[in-house]
């Protein structure tokens, strides 16, 4: 008795949640359209699952964690609502972090065994989780079809793949895009090409800042997916196969001089904004928050699916563009990859219910009809197809984007990030800054990038 | 037979007698009643402790099981590690800096609210304030908004005529300032240490030395801070290990950052610890602290004989 009452607070506090985030969308024009034939099919799915829900009686509780926006919280809260709803017994408990948080909590909870029943999983981590055994292999549930894969794409299944086993089933395809100011460019007659070189670029950053006083932040402090990006340019890439760092040091010197240039020619974002904001939350990204032109930056190297949550965090007036990443050699550059993936930790005690989660957030419409792919494209076509007419003009801009500019130029990711890696985007991090406090040349920075980067590696095999 | 069962009844008889005779003893009552705490004790503190030393002689990357390498964490740290340095000569200058300024300042306010006035409990209570919540992560991140460039203190500075857009986290000068003026403001709790020393400081010493014509800042320096210093020394040892223990001022506010100008100990271990997955390292780290604290609270005891009056009144 007592526990069903209490199951019945959880149920009425996530609902709760979900509508308090219908609430903060309602912004958009589809809301309308989407809340009514979810109720609409909702209802009749209610009448087949309690039927089954009966029959299992057991009540579980999955625990989900995830890392992003507050716009991501409340989608996916919303989206756990529904599959309650329609799967009476089974409750969750959402769990999410910042992006840099997240790591550390999950790394201690698999330490101690505690890990959450279904895990977002990022390729620059998956690979240490798996040597380590702590995800289940996911390939017997798409065999006995609990994680139905026939409507994504082969490529896109093959993202989860560690080794022998499928550990983790991609939820959302993305691409590296440069989203920027577009009202602000737009009133000063400067215009923004897809497929920019790094000259048009640099060309572009130096135009604003002398027209509008806006500077530029070359994702400082921010992972290294944007160094990889200019060094897969030249056919390198930051971590080689060998399990070394993989690039020479001319391009990587050349990728550290575009701090130096940026800092001599006045253009560059100084480092002290970085001071006073949490480094990768698009709420605080300095595209679309800072009190002065000088303090922030007309564009921001993010991947196509934060444009949601930047376009929510955007001051109004502000308009949000999107292109590619500027490069030497777009179609070396360029990929798809998977945006995050969805695992399930060895210390599930319910890993097949876990499994049918992770099926209804790949198959079910209405499912993505909520999430509106605001962790990337949805991998199973009838899905993406089907979301499409609902999404806002920025998420359908975003489509288009990954369809019609991406995808025509793009090469294979690179490989999953080695053990240690966490550890060489600090050293980036710290010589990023170094050159930037003008304490370290180019050269230097290159030098020390490849010493320390490569000890750090070897010692970690 | 029967005599039998007899010595067998007198056996137990008498193994009751003992056991409620142990049972009665002052020191098993004591120990039972002080179960909980050593099950905790043991629990909690020792066996984390015994498995942390462990650990440090290991290579644990967190998610995989520890294998013992003996020393090499401890030579590393030493011979190989820069921010090893860097973070502990940090910790020190904030430590050296923050700790006096805070006793001084505690002491000072403390000497304030000694004279008595309406209001004084209410001056009391909102002076202790900040040492309560001065620790949490709220007052971490107000402490970080208002020092940002368009925070509240270059708002200020602005409204008196200074046109400052001083980046005070952002520069490797001032980003230290920020966290130890943050330690300072936490002055509570050894305030109300001092005011309890100073009332027990009998009033008759004051009226004695009056008469014999000594001023404010004379008795103060001939009689209050001599009287004072054990709670000084009480207060320097406790506020010292926590000041070498910091760690979410520097976690929330600047990560370290810029160039590493705040890299407090414990949140350099933290990130080799979870972020770089290094818990051996870490783990080696917690026990290098703990012997550099134990030398430091031993030196300090032994300094005490110069400086401590402990004598009666």
């Amino acid at each position: 008795m007592k526990k069903t009452r209490w199951i019945g607070a959880l149920l009425a506090a996530s609902m709760v949640l979900g509508v308090t985030a219908c609430g903060s969308e309602s912004g958009q024009s589809s809301t309308s359209s989407q809340e009514s034939s979810q109720t609409e099919s909702t209802k009749q799915e209610q009448t087949a699952a309690s039927e089954q829900g009966e029959s299992s009686g057991e009540a579980v509780e999955l625990t989900v964690t995830w890392w992003g926006s507050q716009t991501r919280a409340d989608l996916t809260q919303e989206a756990l609502a529904l599959y309650e709803e329609q799967n009476p017994g089974i409750t969750f408990d959402g769990q999410f972090l910042s992006g840099s948080d997240y790591w550390n909590k999950l790394a201690t909870s698999a330490a101690g065994h505690t890990m959450a029943d279904i895990v977002q999983m990022d390729k620059a981590y998956i690979q240490q989780y798996v040597d380590n055994n702590m995800l289940v292999d996911l390939q017997p549930y798409v065999d006995s079809g609990v994680i139905d894969l026939s409507n994504v794409d082969p490529t896109v299944q093959e993202f989860g793949r560690v080794g022998d086993g499928l550990y983790a089933i991609c939820i959302g395809v993305n691409a590296p895009a440069l989203l920027y100011n577009k009202t602000l460019l737009e009133e000063n007659g400067i215009e923004i090409k897809n497929y920019m070189t790094m000259d048009e670029f640099l060309d572009v950053c130096r135009e604003v800042y002398e027209k509008t006083g806006y500077k530029t932040n070359l994702q400082y402090n921010n992972g290294t997916s944007f160094m990889d990006y200019f060094l897969r340019a030249s056919g390198e890439t930051l971590f080689g196969e060998d399990g070394q760092i993989g690039a020479g040091k001319e391009t990587i010197e050349a990728y550290f001089d575009l701090y130096v240039t940026g800092k001599e020619e006045g253009w560059l974002i100084d480092p002290s904004v970085f001071a006073e904001v949490s480094i990768g939350q698009p709420e605080q990204e300095p595209l679309v928050y800072g009190s002065s032109p000088d303090r922030m930056s007309w564009c921001a190297f993010y991947f196509s699916n934060n444009m949601t949550a930047t376009v929510n965090a955007a001051p109004e007036g502000m308009e949000i563009g999107i292109t590619t990443w500027p490069s030497n050699d777009i179609q070396k550059s360029n990929y798809l990859k998977p945006a995050m993936f969805f695992s399930i930790s060895v210390d599930s005690e319910h890993p097949d219910e876990a499994a049918e989660v992770i099926n209804y957030w790949t198959n079910s419409v209405e499912c993505n009809e909520i999430l509106l792919g605001e962790r990337g494209v949805p991998v199973a076509s009838n899905v993406a197809e089907a979301i499409t007419p609902l999404m806002s003009e920025a998420e359908q801009t975003v489509v288009s984007f990954i369809n019609d500019v991406v995808t025509p130029q793009c090469s294979d990711v690179s490989p999953a990030s080695p053990n240690g890696a966490t550890e060489v985007y600090d050293v980036v991090y710290k010589l990023e800054e170094a050159i930037c406090y003008g304490e370290m040349t180019a050269a230097e920075a290159a030098d020390q990038l490849l010493t320390e980067g490569n000890e750090i590696l070897s010692n970690k095999q | 037979m029967r005599g039998k069962q007899t010595a067998a009844l007198k056996k137990s008889n008498a193994a009751g007698i003992r056991f409620k005779k142990w049972l009665n003893k002052n020191s098993t009552a004591g120990v039972i009643f002080a179960l909980p705490f050593i099950i905790g004790f043991i629990l909690f503190m020792i066996v984390p402790m015994a498995m942390s030393l462990y650990y440090s002689f290991c290579r644990f990357e967190i998610l995989g099981a520890p294998r013992f390498i003996g020393f090499d964490n401890y030579i590393k740290m030493f011979t190989d590690d820069p921010e090893f340095y860097q973070s502990l000569s940090v910790t020190f200058f904030y430590a050296l800096v923050s700790v006096p300024l805070r006793l001084v300042f505690a002491l000072a306010v403390a000497m304030i609210l000694l004279k008595g006035t309406k209001l004084t409990g209410f001056y009391r209570a909102a002076y202790y304030l900040p040492s309560i919540i001065g620790g949490s992560v709220a007052i971490s991140i107000l402490w970080k908004r208002m020092f940002a460039e368009d925070g509240t203190v270059n708002r200020l500075l602005q409204g008196i005529g200074i046109d400052s857009h001083y980046s005070w986290l952002g520069s490797t000068n001032t980003a230290i300032w920020v966290l130890i003026l943050l330690s300072v403001w936490q002055f509570g709790s050894s305030m109300l240490v001092f005011l309890s020393a100073l009332k027990q400081i009998p009033t008759t010493l004051y009226e004695a030395a009056r008469v014999d014509g000594a001023g404010g800042v004379s008795s103060f320096f001939k009689i209050t801070l001599p009287l004072l210093t054990p709670t000084i020394f009480f207060n320097l040892i406790i506020q010292m290990i926590s000041g070498f223990l910091a760690f979410t001022q520097c976690f929330i506010i600047t990560q370290g950052r810029p160039m590493n100008s705040t890299l407090f100990y414990v949140v350099y271990m933290y990130q080799q610890s979870f972020n770089f997955y290094n818990t051996g390292y870490g783990a080696a780290m917690a026990w290098v602290m703990l012997i550099l604290i134990s030398l430091i609270t031993l030196i300090l005891f032994k300094t005490k004989k110069f400086w401590v009056y402990e004598g009666g009144m």
